[in-house]
């Protein structure tokens, strides 16, 4: 028989400490690479962008480095686009006409001269447009030769149209491996891949700086960077099956799509070339314990939750602690068991069960609408709103463990006090609360854990999710419980910056085995003494 | 929780009213002749038809004996017999009892402790408690002894280190535990222990010391050493002791009262009770014939 309860209680520790990994250790994981994770140099932009932040020399070499990097990417599109988008180059085409006709009137031709220029400009832009736009080749080949054979005309070569002969040069270049067949379809995977290097890169140097801080910056990451690759790399495609069946997703390559046209070598150059574009770096991003969150946690830390998450609890703890006692002392010193304590104790244990989402309401219902608006606050939430609601949500909690712990001081303790002379409340203070001190600790710890982590009781009383930092108690303040909820439930954003959610998860378990362990240290010494060693 | 107003009505001469401290000293010594008391006629406790019920039970009943000054009384008997709740209804810490209730007289130091005016306060500082099993606070050995005083609102250092030296040296501590007064008071042995609760009684300067049982828990040696104490003591205390011990009560007491089923079969002085006792049910206990 003995055996078997030490193989039982074996068995049930393994299975504890299995679960407890295999709950604990991925969301540790992934929260921990909230701080611990490779940064590329669009992450470094961004810190000294943003927090002023890093080593600026340092900083401008790699931007230069990574810029050279990634000028290859950007000429490859380039040239391909020149193939494919024929409204792009037609427009030019014509602006560069228009703007020749007005050089030519600077340049003080007129007249006859004037006349047969503009008309040889007009035929060359006709030429090329209707090249642009055909997808006949031997068309193309015929009127881009018409149009080189005009390249000697001194007239013309020296002016603005120099610029329209280069066009013509690329455009050629730019279809010699081109299927017309496919333009749109190309046109289509082209808008994908610069989509793809916007994201992996920020946007094309030379552009206007976006006003959205999460757009101005590519992937920050390096395992964001490796993902974006994936899909430039290696594109997910839809296939139909048979009529009545799902669609199944089907990886395919890039690459073979864009076999033998200009931006065929982009492909292989990405694949081997992108830390050279990003420069990832191992990086520990301590800061996020204490940064401003930017564009609701896409960048940035959880200091302000942190912060927030702290003040909840602490002014929380300030009521719960003396209410609690005092509380507990009246049930176990001041009264017998009459009615009113036996009605008072059912209240408690009552208490105790109620959903917290419905201390959630209360709160709102009774502190934000009603008794703090009679105090001159204003009547929406805010943090003393918050704190009193988890107080009264955990006030049972507590009240329940200070009892125990002040029913458990011997009773010889109190009668050796009494009868030397003590009052009862002097007793109580000097004698019976000492001894109970670590079992009233235990209930603070229990406490702590409860509302430092309850989301429901502050949802509507003094929570936000973009809130600026409390500067009184009746600002509204964001909580890292509310935080991962926030993210959970319908954030786009959360979906792209997992370790985000995570890392708000973890810094939440983090600051309540803190809290916890400070306590926990508290009562160890508190005991050490009373059991006086 | 002032100690003058709504004093106990008599009070023993030696206490200094409206004094500095309303505090017998030790060094003062002699408190008998402070007191003016006549040793022999006047009682210390005197109790009249005095009665105690839990609730519907009876604890005691109708006991009637007077407890001389500067002596040792013993209380004996059997189990439940309500040697305790007698000796727990002199200091009133039977009141805690959520049903409890006394009827008669019960007179400390004059004034009869179930009167409505009786300050509780100042009757437990007249009445210091031991009890069966050592009991001192989760403190230090220092605090321990000093608590009492320190109730009394006496906050000087020097004048509390004086108090604890004199009251460990009264209960015959003082020379073992001199160097760790910071220690804890659970740092102790059993018989240390209970010297200590002695000494903390002692620490409030009582007339009276009520010991229920205080040797049950102690080896014989330490149970010597309380009894030598209890020995010394006496010349300044009145001392009632409760115990199981018919030898203890032989050694120590100069009275000895012996209780059956809450009442109070006979009291005598301790020589007759153990030889020659009017009783044959008191007979029977001392003699070892009783269950
Ligand atoms: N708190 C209480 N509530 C109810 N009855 C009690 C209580 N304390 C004692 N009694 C009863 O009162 C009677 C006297 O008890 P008491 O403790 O005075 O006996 P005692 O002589 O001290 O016994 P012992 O030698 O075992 O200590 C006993 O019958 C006991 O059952
Ligand atoms: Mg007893």
């Amino acid at each position: 028989m003995d055996k078997f309860f030490t193989g039982l209680s074996g068995f049930s520790i393994v299975l504890l400490t299995a679960a407890l990994l295999i709950v604990l250790v991925p969301m540790l994981l992934k929260g921990g690479s909230a701080v611990f994770f490779k940064g590329t140099v669009e992450f470094r932009k961004m810190q000294a962008d943003i927090f002023n932040r890093g080593d600026d020399a340092a900083l401008k070499n790699e931007k230069e480095r990574t810029r050279r990097a990634r000028e290859f990417i950007y000429d490859s599109i380039e040239t391909f686009k020149n193939g494919i988008d024929p409204a792009a180059l037609s427009e030019k085409v014509r602006q560069i006409n228009r703007q020749f006709g007005e050089q030519l009137k600077d340049k003080g031709i007129e007249g006859e001269d004037y006349q047969s220029l503009r008309s040889i400009a007009r035929e060359l832009r006709d030429k090329l447009i209707e090249a642009f736009e055909s997808n006949d080749r031997n068309l193309i080949n015929e009127n881009i030769k018409f149009v080189f054979s005009y390249k000697q005309d001194n007239r013309l070569a020296n002016s603005g149209m120099k610029e329209m002969f280069a066009i013509a040069e690329k455009f050629s270049r730019a279809i010699e491996n081109v299927d017309f067949q496919k333009r749109d379809r190309y046109a289509q995977s082209l808008g994908e891949i610069e989509e793809i290097v916007t994201q992996l890169l920020g946007p094309k140097p030379g552009e206007p700086v976006p006003v959205l801080a999460m757009a101005r910056y590519g992937a920050t990451r390096w395992e964001q960077a490796e993902k974006l690759k994936e899909q430039l790399l290696y594109p997910v495609r839809w296939v139909g099956g048979k009529p009545g069946e799902p669609l199944v997703a089907e990886k395919y390559s890039r690459q073979e799509e864009f076999k033998g046209t200009a931006i065929e070598p982009l492909f292989g150059y990405v694949d081997k070339e992108l830390s050279n574009m990003l420069e990832p770096r191992r990086t520990f991003y301590w800061q996020f314990f204490i940064d401003d969150s930017i564009n609701s946690h896409y960048f940035g830390g959880v200091g302000p939750e942190i912060l927030g998450t702290l003040l909840l609890t602490i002014v929380a703890m300030i009521f719960v602690i003396p209410l609690g006692v005092i509380s507990a002392a009246y049930l176990v010193e001041c009264s017998t068991e009459n009615l009113a304590v036996k009605i008072i104790r059912m209240c408690i244990n009552t208490l105790a069960g109620v959903p917290s989402i419905v201390f959630g309401l209360f709160g709102l219902a009774f502190f934000v609408l009603y008794l703090l608006p009679l105090f001159g606050a204003p009547s929406k939430g805010n943090i003393l709103a918050a704190s009193l609601t988890l107080a009264v949500l955990t006030l049972p909690l507590m009240i329940r463990a200070s009892e125990e712990a002040l029913r458990a001081v011997p009773h010889t303790y109190k009668e050796a006090s009494l009868a030397l002379g003590a009052g009862h409340f002097r007793t109580f203070i000097k004698v019976t609360l000492p001894a109970a001190m670590p079992g009233i600790l235990t209930g603070i710890i229990l406490s702590l854990g409860r509302v430092a982590g309850e989301t429901a009781p502050i949802l509507f009383t003094g929570t936000a999710a973009v809130a600026s930092i409390p500067k009184s108690l009746f600002d509204a303040t964001r909580t890292l419980s509310y935080g991962s909820y926030d993210m959970a439930v319908g954030d786009r954003i959360a979906a792209m910056v997992p370790h985000q959610q995570y890392g708000m998860v973890v810094t939440l378990i983090l600051l309540v085995l803190i809290l916890n362990t400070a306590a926990i240290l508290l009562r160890w010494k508190i005991s050490k003494k009373l059991r006086g060693h | 929780m002032t100690t003058e107003e709504n004093d106990m009505q008599t009070q023993p001469a030696g206490k200094a009213k409206g004094g500095a401290s309303p505090f017998i000293r030790l060094d003062e010594g002699k408190l008998q002749p402070k007191r003016k008391v006549d040793m022999n006629s006047i009682a210390v406790v005197k109790s009249e038809n005095f009665n105690f019920y839990y609730g519907s039970k009876v604890g005691v009943k109708n006991i009637t004996m007077d407890i001389y000054p500067c002596s040792v009384t013993a209380i004996i008997g059997p189990s439940g017999c309500g040697k305790s709740t007698f000796i727990r209804s002199i200091n009133r810490i039977n009141d805690l009892i959520p049903h409890g209730r006394a009827e008669g007289k019960l007179f400390v130091n004059g004034h009869n402790v179930y009167e409505k005016n009786t300050n509780l306060i100042r009757l437990r500082q007249q009445t210091g408690m031991v009890f069966q099993r050592p009991n001192p606070f989760p403190k230090s050995i220092f605090d321990n002894v000093a608590y009492g005083p320190r109730l009394q609102g006496i906050r000087d250092n020097s004048e509390l280190q004086r108090i604890v030296e004199e009251s460990l040296r009264a209960a015959a501590l003082w020379d073992e535990v001199r160097d760790d007064l910071k220690n804890s008071a659970f740092a102790l042995s059993g018989g240390q222990q209970q010297r200590l609760c002695i000494a903390r009684a002692l620490a409030t300067r009582p007339n009276i010391l009520l010991m229920d049982e205080p040797c049950s828990a102690l080896d014989p040696t330490a149970t010597g050493k309380i009894e030598d104490l209890i020995d010394q003591l006496q010349k300044d205390y009145t001392i009632v002791i409760v115990t199981h011990n018919m030898q203890q009560a032989a050694r120590v007491s100069q009275r000895t009262a012996f209780f059956c089923l809450g009442e109070l079969v006979e009291y005598d002085l301790t020589s007759k009770i153990f030889s020659n006792p009017a009783k044959k049910r008191t007979e029977d206990y001392v003699t070892g014939r009783f269950g």
